[in-house]
């Protein structure tokens, strides 16, 4: 490893296939996410690599939210494979909501290949600054 | 006299250089047609390399990486890859992070094509989290008609 160069370098995993009954062919692999909490909200941001906007698929029933992508950009079929370093196919992943979501406020927007889900949180479960006044 | 012995340091510079070129094959040979292992750490971003009539294409998974920390170099046969890919999460002050599983940080990948490349004709483009770089093969070693001058 270089000395000069203090930054980590990245390592990917092999992409996770899903595993669970399909009714649909073809791969599903499990998306890296990461989820970030803050004062008003949860961000869940997704590598969906090869997703376009309407591609993805954001789903909120019976306090479970799914996250599914299909792939926008695919390689063209004359395309002969040399070397391979990773499979093509879909994205599946699940998370159970709380009920400290407001789940009206939803947002979801997709850029780069990249889900970014805003989840605010329900009025009551804000943190809350009281004020204090003189007594 | 001085008597010099295999495996002994040459003086000053050589030996940082002779270091640096060991270091820098080790590194390469890392990285060229690595096989993968489950579950261990693999370089970032996973590639593939398709082969056309034209040339060679080469694709890889970069979600979230914005084109201006890329750079892409074709020289000769060889194609290189660098970049870094950045998050962040501005603080709130009340921020935590549940969950990391998307990784940051620099990264350089090369590769060797079968054949000699056209630099000059290289395209690289970022859509949805995948680059794609096309790479036409040289003029050189595509079949070319001659023509036969009056004798």
């Amino acid at each position: 490893m270089s000395n000069q160069n203090p930054t980590r370098e990245i390592e990917t995993r092999e992409k996770q296939e899903v595993e669970r009954e399909q009714t649909r062919p073809g791969i599903v692999f499990r998306p890296d996410v990461d989820i970030v909490e803050r004062a008003d909200e949860f961000l869940v941001t997704a590598d969906l690599p090869g997703v376009d906007e309407p591609h993805v698929d954001v789903r909120l029933e019976n306090g479970l939210l799914t996250i599914r992508g299909e792939l926008g950009v695919e390689p063209e079929p004359e395309w002969q494979p040399l070397y391979g370093e990773y499979r093509l196919g879909s994205y599946y992943r699940e998370f159970a909501l709380s009920d400290r979501i407001d789940v009206n406020g939803i947002k979801a927007s997709m850029k780069d290949g990249v889900l970014e889900l805003h989840l605010p949180k329900a009025e009551r479960h804000r943190p809350r600054n009281i004020e204090v006044r003189a007594g | 006299m001085a008597t010099i012995r295999f495996g002994s340091p040459l003086p000053g510079e050589s030996w940082g250089a002779l270091d640096r070129l060991q270091r820098d094959m080790t590194r390469a040979f890392d990285r060229l047609g690595t096989i993968r292992d489950l579950g261990r750490g693999s370089p970032f971003p996973p590639v593939n390399l398709y082969e056309t009539a034209q040339g060679y294409v080469l694709t890889a998974e970069i979600p979230g990486v914005k084109s201006g920390d890329l750079d892409v170099s074709v020289e000769g046969e060889r194609v290189t890859i660098r970049g870094e890919r950045r998050i962040d999460y501005p603080s709130d002050g009340s921020t935590s992070l549940h969950r990391r599983e998307r990784q940051t940080g620099v990264f350089r990948r090369t590769f060797n094509l079968p054949e000699l490349a056209d630099p000059e004709k290289a395209e690289a483009v970022c859509r949805h989290g995948i680059l794609m770089v096309r790479i036409p093969k040289a003029e050189s070693i595509q079949p070319r008609r001659i023509s036969v001058r009056a004798c």
